[in-house]
């Protein structure tokens, strides 16, 4: 997988997340998604985790600044479980 | 893994897209199917969004549009996400909320200040999570056991005491979730040895809770939850340390699941009567077809246990004071056939509050059964293992809540078991009593037992036997144990069903069968004993036994009605005869201790003889309640 690939798998993640279209991009943050909040984030990882078959490790998740670095930390994860 | 989408969520997202593009009101009973089916969190979370996106398109909702209960949350983990799980379960079981969420570990303030956010929004109840911290003895693992319960109680006591100030305050309903229990080794099997560790610690604060908590706490029973799961499935550090989740995403489903059960009880009361249908549910096979003795039920074979335990279970229900009813597509009277006949049958005519065994559509016999029964039709709950008569009662009887039995017998029980149609909410005073009476019976039970000599043991059981000719009926059960029965055997003589049936018709045969039931339970039919009748002699042929009603005196029982048989037909001596086997070692001298003489002994076998002239029947402590051949019962 590279990056492109699990960014097309996000968008499927979010097209069934959210309420409203959101357009996945490596440089989206969750601030510019009204619905994205610390109770949408919660899901997403946990959906996240699920569908990419990976296990993130304490605190990482929150040091990803957008989009494009939570795909590098999946692909990171799917290389080193 | 699925690399495609979100893996399995996607069927309930594409069955129920089209349904909420469309606005079909299809779409809620749906969503509920899809949400009672669902353990995983992430489907929770789609099925969840679905269901606001349905609310906002503002699809028609079928039936009455129920008033919103209003719901506090509060405690010492994150609310978030649970909440939102929470209003899920709780919209599509028909108890639809209002939630107030407390700030987290804020509860103690909000719950104690008179003109917290909480008083203000005026809860109808209040869900109540205490953090694991808070349920923790705070000394040493050596300290006395006083020590430990002091500080136990002091949490029990501090919790009630919440409870108590939500319902002064409010009079709000309170939900009161448990400690789960660690599932981690440390500090090993000493666990068991200390009530200062967490695990010891925590059961006992459980247990204490539960049996004191006043009517207005409802007890969510985190310990069970997480049990369920398993303990280890049911933690996940990680998301505590990073978002204060109580328990891992998969327990938080079933957390919250609990709960809006809890909440929805408040309104719904639980159901009333079980109608069952015959065939194929409470035995296997069908009887108009397989005749009384050709259907599977009962301890000889393992699918015939499986039916007989799904009954247990029903019987069970029925003693706390569920109504049973048969609605079977059947001939009534070979129905009813069963009910009287089957020697292995737990249901009896007696525990049917309504009969109707006839070809007239289900969904109208469970419509009388209502206006006979006085009751409306959603107290009733109907039990099938036919997909096409669950649909048409739930087509034309709605309000009637079906389960569908799933293709193993041996899963019977447990679906009822799960189904939470039938829960108790709390005892009524005349409950209460013969609870109290039953105890005391227990504890001159246990005073009895407590002896510790074999004829006091024995005589606590109230060990009842059943002595039967051979019948039609037993045939099948009589064949089979002479043909798996080795060890306590005398003479290993195997027979098929067919033998059986010209043993009964051969004057010369005496034949007959032992059940054994105690106050722990039904043994079913364990001892065969079959006699030949030679001038005055009464040979004996087969005499068997199953091993686990050994040393029960079921042998001298046996000798007793063997002796009866045999003086009644003009006989003035027994006979008995071993034939060694690899495996029937054990019975080898047991004419001898039986009071027989040996009379030759070859490699091949050994012969015994007992005159009856003279013959004291041995006393048992086995309650015989009939005897073969009696034609009073």
């Amino acid at each position: 997988m590279n990056q492109a690939e699990v960014l097309a798998k996000l968008q499927g993640i979010f097209d069934t997340i959210f309420l409203e279209p959101v357009v996945v991009t490596p440089a989206l943050t969750a601030k510019e998604v009204p619905e994205w909040d610390s109770l949408m984030q919660v899901s997403l990882v946990v959906t996240v985790e699920k569908s990419f078959g990976v296990h993130f490790r304490i605190g990482e998740v929150e040091k990803t600044r957008n989009v494009g670095e939570f795909a590098d930390l999946i692909l990171k994860r799917l290389e080193q479980p | 893994m699925n690399q495609h989408g979100i893996g399995m969520e996607s069927k309930s997202v594409a069955v129920l897209k089209p349904l909420l593009l469309r606005n079909d009101p299809e779409f809620w009973p749906l969503l509920k199917s899809f949400t009672d089916a669902a353990r995983d969190f992430g489907e929770m979370f789609l099925l969840s969004s679905l269901r606001k996106k349905a609310h906002a398109r503002q699809v028609p909702v079928p039936g009455m549009v129920q008033q919103k209960i209003r719901l506090g949350i509060v405690g010492g983990s994150s609310v978030y996400p649970f909440h939102e799980l929470l209003e899920h379960f709780c919209d599509v079981t028909g108890a639809p909320c209002e939630v107030w969420l407390g700030d987290y570990d804020n509860y103690i303030s909000e719950i104690l200040e008179e003109n917290s956010g909480l008083y203000e929004f005026g809860p109808q109840a209040v869900l109540v999570i205490p953090p694991e911290k808070r349920c923790r003895y705070d000394g040493s693992l050596a300290d006395s056991r006083e020590a430990h319960e002091t500080q136990a109680r002091a949490v029990v006591t501090g919790l009630l005491q919440l409870a108590a100030k939500i319902h002064e305050r409010s009079r709000a309903e309170v939900i009161l979730s448990n400690f789960m229990l660690p599932a981690r080794h440390d500090p090993g099997s000493y666990r068991s040895r200390t009530l200062g560790s967490d695990w010891s610690f925590r059961k006992w604060v459980n247990l204490e809770l539960g049996l004191t908590a006043p009517s207005y706490v409802h007890i969510c029973d985190l310990e069970f939850l997480a049990h369920r799961q398993g303990g280890v499935a049911s933690r996940d550090e990680r998301s505590w340390f990073e978002s204060k989740q109580p328990c891992s995403p998969a327990l938080l489903v079933e957390f919250a699941r609990e709960a809006a059960h809890l909440v929805g009880s408040l309104r719904q009361p639980p159901k009333k009567v079980l109608v069952l249908d015959l065939d194929n549910t409470l035995w296997g096979g069908v009887v108009a077809e397989d005749g009384l003795a050709g259907i599977e039920l009962g301890d000889t074979s393992p699918r015939g246990e499986a039916f007989k335990a799904f009954q247990n279970h029903i019987r069970s229900l029925k003693s706390r004071g569920v109504l049973l009813a048969v609605c079977s597509k059947n001939d009534h009277a070979k129905a009813k056939e069963v009910f009287v006949k089957h020697p292995e049958m737990v249901l009896r005519m007696e525990d049917i509050v309504s009969f109707k065994a006839n070809w007239e559509p289900k969904s109208d016999n469970i419509r009388q059964m209502a206006a006979e029964l006085n009751l409306g039709l959603d107290s009733f709950v109907f039990v099938d293992d036919n997909p096409a008569e669950i649909e048409i009662v739930r087509q034309f009887a709605p309000e009637v809540t079906t389960i569908l039995l799933g293709p193993d017998a041996s899963e019977y029980a447990s679906q009822l078991q799960d189904c939470r149609l039938f829960e108790p909410r709390s005892l009524t005073a005349e409950d209460a009593e013969r609870t109290s009476q039953y105890r005391s019976e227990v504890q001159r039970k246990a005073l009895e037992s407590s002896t510790t000599d074999m004829a006091s043991y024995l005589d606590s059981l109230e060990m009842e036997a059943v002595i039967s000719e051979f019948t039609a009926v037993d045939a099948p059960r009589l064949s089979q144990l002479i043909n798996k029965s080795n060890q306590f055997n005398l003479t290993t003589r195997r027979r098929t069903e067919a033998d059986i049936h010209t043993l009964m018709n051969d004057p010369d045969y005496v034949g007959f069968s032992v059940r054994l039931k105690d106050r722990f339970g039904d043994h079913g039919l364990i001892s065969i004993v079959i006699g030949q009748k030679q001038n005055g002699t009464m040979k004996i042929d087969t005499w068997l036994m199953s091993c686990r009603v050994l040393k029960r005196q079921v042998e001298e029982e046996v000798l007793n009605e063997l002796a009866r048989l045999a003086a009644v037909r003009g006989c003035v001596r027994l006979e008995g005869l071993y034939l060694p086997t690899a495996k029937n070692e054990m019975v080898r001298d047991f004419y001898t201790r039986m009071g027989f003489t040996l009379l030759s002994e070859s490699e091949q076998s050994r012969e015994f003889e007992r005159a009856l002239e003279g013959y004291k029947p041995a006393p048992t402590k086995i309650r015989v309640v009939r005897r073969a051949f009696d034609t009073t019962s």
